[in-house]
Parts: C-alpha cells; structure tokens; sequence
C-alpha cells in the first residue's frame, strides 16, 4: 500500500516535471539564441548555451529598427484604451448594479449578448468608421474599437453589486449627487476589480495584434510591437541579422511578464472570476 | 429576497447619464457595424467608392464561398483546429491540475504553466517557428535523441496544422489549469476520505469522485476554448506562412486575407457571418447546458 502510494507520487512528479520542462524550454532557448553571434544561431546541430552572451543584441535591435517607436506606440494605445476601459466599465457597472432605470434588464442582456460576436465580424465596419471620422493616422484608430468591453461592464457590476447600499443610502440622505456617490464611494471600493480589469486590459492591448495589423498596413508609423516583430519574422529569409529579432521578442514579452509577476494576484483572480484569459 | 425600488426620474436621468459613452460606443461600434456587416454581405465592394453605391449581388457571396476550395478548407481546418485544441487543453488540464494540487511548490509550478498565457501569441509563433526550423530547430533535435526521425513540420502540408494545434495547446494550458485548479479546491475533502475508508484507489476516486463534481468546469472550459479556437488567427498568420495554404489556412485568415489583401469586402463579410453563426451556435450551446447545470450565475 506505501508503496503503491510512492509509485504514484513519483508517476504524478515525473509527468508534472516532463510538462514543466516542455512549457520552461521555448522560453530557455529564446533568451539563449537572442544572446548568441548569428554563427552560433545558425549552427546545426543547435546550440543550447551562448559560448559569449552577446548582450549588445538588445542594442543593436534599436538601431536596426525603430523598435522604440514601437514600444512608444505600444504603451501609448495599451495605456489609453485601459483608461478608457476602466472608465466605461465602472460607469456601466454601477449603472447597472446600483441604480434603477428603465430598461435595465434588456440593456444589460444586450451587453453581455454583445460578446458573442466575433472580432472578425467587425473588421471591415470599423475600418470604415475609422476612416469615415479621419482617425486613420492616429491613435484613436487603434484605441476607440476598444473603448469600451462588455466583459469588464460585466466584471465591475459583479464587483459593484457586492458593495452595501446602506452606504450609498447613507451618502444620498447627506444629500450627495450621484457623481460625487460614483466618485467618493464605487470607485475607491472598486479597486481590486479595477486594478485586475486593469491588468487584462493592458496586457490584451499589447498582445493585440489583428486589428493594428490592419491599421498599420495603411498607416505604418503607428506600428506597435507585435506589428513590427512579425513584419521582421516573416522578412526573415532576406534578413541579416536573425538573431536580433529573438532579442526583439524578448523585449515584447518582457513588460506584460514583468506586470503579471507584480500584479499577479488580481491577474489571476480576473481569470478564476470569468474564466477568460482576456478581454 | 430584494424587494424592487421603484425608479425616480433622477435616478433614470443618473443611470442614462452614466452609459451614455456605453451607449454612443454601441450604437457605432457595434449595431450600425454588424448591420454594415449584413448589408455588404449581400454587394459587392471594393472600399474604394461609397457603400451605397455597391451593387447587390443577392447571397451569390455565400453561394460563391462554399464552390471556393480555399474557403472550405479553411473551415475543415478551422474545425479540426477547434476540436483538437480544445478537447487536448481540456484532458491534458484537467490532468495536470489533479496532479498538482497538493503537490510541493504548487505555486512555482502553476506560474511555469501560466507564462505562455500572458505572452504575445506572436512571439510565441516567432519562437515556435524557430524550434520547429527543420536543420537546427531543437524540436527536431530533442526527437532524434529519441530515435523520431526529422520532419518540416511547419511547411509539409501533412504535419502543418498539427504542428501549430500543438503549439496552441502548449499556450493555452495555463489559465485552464488555473479554473480547474479553483473548482477542484471546491470539492469537499471529506468525499475523498470517505472513499479512502472504503478502499478505493486514486483511480477509481478520479472517475467516481473529481470527473462528475468537476463537470460544469469541463463544460465551461470546453465552450470557452472552442468559442476562442473558431477565431485563432495570430498563430496561424506567423507560423502557416510556407506551408500550403490550404492546409493550414483558417477562416479568420480567409477573411482577413479576403477583405485586406484582394479587397472583395462583399465575400469576406459574407465568411464573417458564417463564423458568426458557428460561433453564436456554440455559444447558444453552453447557455443551454448552463440553465441545465443550474448555473445562473450570469443573470
């Protein structure tokens, strides 16, 4: 019976560990290769470990291509469309939590009916309104598709329903509107719930990369990270200096890791919550 | 029980003045947009002269799509992509959180699954695409330690798709491990003590205890993924480049390819519908089973 019990620990270790080391090597081998001299990248058989970490890769990606525009670009549309989304979706939320108007019931199935139609489905519509309003060569072309998300209306008002009337009872009976109601009182006790719809926010604004691919085949000098990256890869076979672009990739990770180790807890509890990896 | 206020006219003026944004958003962004979707499907379109002044070919767009053998291998291989990710998340998930819960270091464990759900799918494909490199990938390297001989995987059109499904599964393990990992902590441990009293082995306690209580997460995680896999585009876009089109192309890419690069916005709005109806199929699916499962949760 101990035994058997053993042999199954050691089954449950060693699948746990052969995943483990499946999901670890990509990751290994991309910051490896991104530090090797483009004989050493090119070497077959493959080599595992730069013989001289060449860490003036991550320069020289900055001066072969305008990678900080990119980043530039990047953080400017993921930072502004997570404003607009936090913004949207507590005001939505406590509408819908907290508040009793006509129409309540239907517009809110109406929101979350919204979710089930695929991106693809909006493509060419929003590329036409985009051009229609002028907004083609700047940021909004890229932010305002993504204002607003039903899935965070849904969030908050999960949230903000969990808030006691009692205190925004209270507040009315001192006689505050509902602005200074939605301002002093949601949106401070809201904070966990907007920090997580913060964290899916941005990081599924700098992964994004369907809808800037589009924009940016018209206007180029909005190019965001994976925009360009992918441009890069798939110019490859012409391309001198392959081993830069893994440097390149190591950068695009690098922020959404850095904010998902930080901020992790809320990251994962917005999962756990909805049961989505993203916005 | 919560007795419904009635609404005064302030509080319906506060309300209306709070999703104003929402409002204006939708009525753009989305009912004018999926209406323009549905007339265009029915015209032809280039983008270069108005809308209006498209010409109504009647649904000869969709009639067209199913005699286009590029759009009907995009939907077998969407469909094969969808299924074969999603039920192997699903299984390989489900396994993986079982053996992890209570294990040591659980935490550093889950986190080294988790990373590839925060990366860049195109990163992920630049640096699938680089393992899988046929001469000096470590893919094939690793497999001839193991006696596998050498393919192309990502540019023989038999290996291709399969190649990519994989990728996706090994991305998008992470965050369903999370949600089994939380619904298998909801299991009393008491069932499981009881079971060990009476003799059964850990086996037997997975299929009569943890695979029934745990359903509704199966069921959630299975329409999620397959709602997520009909769209799959980022992935496919970086590493289905040289292999044959049809045997990795994608609705998604169809459509993309159809309206972007050919401009015929008519044919690929009318594939955008057709998508549409996959996965409103699905979704309308789960809510079924949803209501069955007694989960109300979203009301």
């Amino acid at each position: 019976m101990n035994k058997k019990r053993k042999v199954t620990g050691m089954i449950k270790y060693v699948f746990v560990g052969l995943v483990g080391v499946a999901m670890i090597t990509p990751f290994y081998w991309l910051i490896s290769a991104s530090l090797m001299t483009l004989q050493e990248f090119l070497s077959v058989p493959p080599k595992w470990i730069p013989s001289d970490p060449q860490w003036h890769n991550y320069v020289e990606v900055f001066k072969h291509v305008p990678f900080l525009n990119y980043y530039f670009n990047s953080f400017v549309v993921a930072i502004l469309s997570t404003v607009m989304v936090l913004l949207t979706s507590a005001m939505g939320g406590y509408a819908f939590a907290k508040l009793n108007f006509i129409g309540k019931k239907l517009l809110f199935k109406f929101t979350l009916s919204t979710m089930m139609f695929p991106a693809f489905l909006f493509l060419i519509p929003n590329f036409y309104i985009i051009t229609k309003f002028g907004w083609t060569s700047n940021y909004l072309a890229l932010v305002m598709p993504f204002a607003v998300s039903a899935y965070g209306i849904f969030l908050l008002r999960q949230f903000i329903m969990g808030i006691p009337s009692d205190l925004i009872d209270a507040a009315k009976i001192d006689g505050a509107s509902q602005f200074a109601i939605f301002f002093r009182i949601i949106i401070p006790l809201t904070q966990p719930a907007l920090a997580t719809l913060a964290i899916l926010s941005f990081i599924g604004q700098w992964n994004n990369f369907l809808w800037p691919l589009i924009i940016t085949s018209f206007s180029p000098e909005l190019t965001t990270v994976p925009v360009g990256l992918s441009k890069l890869s798939l110019a490859f076979s012409t391309y001198t200096n392959q081993n830069l672009i893994l440097a390149g990739t190591v950068l695009e990770i690098a922020p959404v890791v850095a904010l998902f180790l930080y901020l992790q807890r809320y990251y994962i509890k917005g999962i756990v919550l909805t049961g989505f990896g993203g916005i | 029980m919560k007795i419904p206020m009635k609404s005064s006219r302030r509080e319906n003026l506060a309300a209306y003045v709070f999703l104003s944004p929402i409002l204006l958003f939708f009525a753009i962004f989305f009912a004018f947009a999926v209406g323009f979707s549905v007339w265009i499907s029915f015209r032809e379109w280039d983008m270069l002269i108005s809308p209006l002044d498209a010409v109504f070919v009647g649904p000869s767009n969709y009639v067209v799509l199913f005699s286009d053998p590029l759009f009907v291998s995009s939907l077998v291989n969407t469909v094969i992509y969808a299924f074969s990710t999603t039920i192997a998340v699903v299984i390989l998930s489900l396994l993986i959180a079982v053996a992890l819960n209570n294990l040591r270091y659980s935490a550093v464990w889950r986190f080294i699954y988790f990373a590839p759900v925060v990366t860049p799918a195109v990163a992920i494909g630049i640096i699938w695409s680089y393992l899988y490199n046929p001469s000096r990938g470590i893919v094939n390297e690793v497999l001839g330690w193991l006696g596998i001989p050498a393919h192309n995987w990502l540019t023989d059109p038999h290996y291709a798709l399969m190649a990519i499904i994989i990728v996706a599964v090994w991305a998008g393990m992470g965050a369903s491990i999370l949600i089994f990992t939380a619904g298998l902590r909801a299991i009393p441990q008491s069932y499981y003590e009881a079971a060990r009293i009476d003799g059964a082995t850990k086996v037997k306690m997975f299929f009569s205890i943890t695979l029934p209580l745990i359903k509704p997460t199966t069921l959630f995680l299975s329409v999620t993924g397959m709602i997520g896999a009909w769209q799959v585009f980022d992935l496919i876009y970086i590493m289905g480049t040289n292999a044959p089109a049809s045997s990795v192309q994608v609705i998604s890419l169809y459509i993309y390819k159809t309206a972007f690069v050919n401009l015929q916005m008519g044919s690929a709005s009318a594939a955008a519908m057709i998508l549409f109806a996959i996965v409103l199929v699905t979704t309308l699916f789960t809510l079924g089973i949803f209501r069955k499962g007694g989960i109300e949760s979203y009301e």
